[in-house]
């Protein structure tokens, strides 16, 4: 197998450039985010929503960072059934599970932010609102994708037959996009009836929010790159133990 | 193309054959959709509800029934030790076709009987039969569409069984609430500000697609999981 995979040799001093690239990135807007001092930092007060506005810088990057990431692990799993690489059944993997601890994150900051905002005075912590409901159910999505993959014994089997389940659900998932508003309310800006998001924030939090997205797309592939290599060492060290008959 | 309908249709046949020979899946689902029926029976009691949730448990009653019975279909292949011989006779996409059908017909017939005790039993008054028909059609169509290719899938697990209710249902949510409205719309007849069909316009669109996708997607994916 491995003689089929392409080179998984890894250009260590440039990754090392980006690693360091990305830390500083998050570091300067995790301190923007949070930073109270200085006119131009000091983010306008919107009734009801005071501070916890700051959290648009971490909700919404996580849902955007989902999204990319059911993109791309939905393609390395079409370039699996594709060619067969084991490489990129690895990286569908990673990806996936990528996608789980986003979701998770993004559903309990919306959750958190949400109770705090939209139903406070109500003991409310989970209402159906379309967007939530489609982050759930992309989770539980991958959940059953993971436990596809348990049930399955031979490698290349649970590789291929992981890449149609990933690739069947991935097509479905669209029509949530088109169902779930019709059905249900949102409080989501840009929903119907509520004013777009760029009516309603204020010039000042961009220079935060757009650098915030880039940030977690990075924080993102630092985390991939490495499951996707150690995955790689440990494919390696799996096939050093095998006796040689 | 008469030769991949021929072999469409001599897949079907056999599978039909041999369900009306043993009748277990036939037997099994309708055990199972009278079963469940009373049970949402009695956990009802002589309560009045509202069309939503008529319509809810009536899906989730179908729902349940179709991921219990419909993942026989390729198992049923592996454990009979048929599945080298459908390889070899018959192409991937052949098989799909003959195996959807049958699923199709096999849940469209569970619905029937269930939607037919449903009414009977919780005393529902139908407005609009004709769009309740369409609807329990379009659901059929997407919901056998989607568990034919799982049912492929799960034949090739260890476990199996409980496995394909898990694989099923996150997929079925898009599917689940369009049928559920349209439904309650049939129901209900009227809704404020407009008549149930075009209330219950989208929720067909949205069915038609459904279907018309996870099918299409089926057929590109099925040979990927049938051969080895």
């Amino acid at each position: 197998m491995e003689a089929k995979t392409p080179s998984a040799a890894v250009n260590v001093p440039l990754y090392r450039k980006i690693r360091l690239a990305v830390v500083v990135w998050m570091t300067v807007v995790v301190l923007a985010a949070f930073s109270f001092g200085g006119l131009w930092l000091n983010i306008p007060r919107i009734n009801m929503l005071e501070h916890t506005a700051r959290n648009l810088y971490f909700h919404v990057p996580m849902w955007f960072t989902m999204m990319a990431i059911a993109i791309v692990s939905a393609y390395h799993s079409f370039r699996y059934l594709q060619n067969g690489h084991v490489i990129r059944d690895v990286r569908a993997r990673a990806a996936a599970l990528l996608a789980v601890v986003f979701g998770i994150l993004g559903l309990v900051t919306g959750s958190v932010w949400a109770h705090y905002t939209w139903y406070e005075g109500t003991n409310i912590w989970w209402n159906f609102d379309p967007k939530q409901s489609m982050a759930a159910i992309q989770v539980l999505i991958y959940g059953a994708y993971f436990v596809l993959r348990s049930a399955l014994d031979d490698p290349e089997k649970r590789a291929r037959i992981a890449a149609v389940y990933n690739l069947f659900a991935f097509v479905t998932v669209p029509f949530l996009l088109y169902v779930l508003p019709r059905q249900q309310d949102s409080l989501h800006p840009g929903a119907e009836g509520n004013p777009a998001f760029s009516d309603i924030t204020h010039p000042i939090m961009r220079f935060v929010f757009y650098p915030a997205i880039i940030g977690f797309i990075g924080v993102f592939w630092l985390l991939y790159t490495q499951r996707v290599r150690a995955a790689q060492i440990q494919q390696r060290l799996d096939a050093l133990d095998e006796p040689e008959l | 193309m008469t030769n991949w309908l021929h072999g469409a249709w001599a897949v079907f046949s056999k599978d039909l054959r041999l369900e009306l020979r043993s009748r277990y899946a036939i037997n099994m689902l309708l055990m199972f959709v009278l079963a469940s029926i009373l049970l949402v029976l009695f956990a009802v009691g002589s309560e009045d509800i509202s069309p939503q949730a008529e319509a809810g448990l009536l899906w989730i009653v179908i729902l349940f029934s179709a991921a219990v019975g419909l993942g026989r279909a390729f198992i049923a292949e592996e454990e009979r030790g048929t599945v080298l011989l459908l390889q070899l006779n018959t192409r991937g996409s052949m098989v799909y076709a003959g195996k959807l059908l049958f699923n199709f017909l096999l849940v469209l017939g569970v619905n029937l009987v269930s939607l037919g005790v449903f009414l009977v039993l919780l005393s529902v008054e139908v407005a609009l039969p004709g769009l309740l028909l369409l609807t329990l059609l379009l659901g059929a169509l997407g919901l056998s569409g989607a568990t034919t290719l799982l049912a492929a899938i799960i034949a090739r697990a260890a476990g199996r069984g409980p496995l394909l209710p898990v694989l099923l249902f996150p997929l079925l949510v898009p599917l689940l609430l369009s049928v559920v409205h349209a439904t309650q719309n049939s129901f209900a007849g009227a809704v404020p500000g407009s008549d149930g069909w075009t209330a219950s316009l989208n929720d067909l669109l949205a069915l038609t697609g459904f279907a018309g996708v996870v099918i299409t997607a089926s057929v590109l994916l099925f040979d990927y999981v049938w051969n080895d």
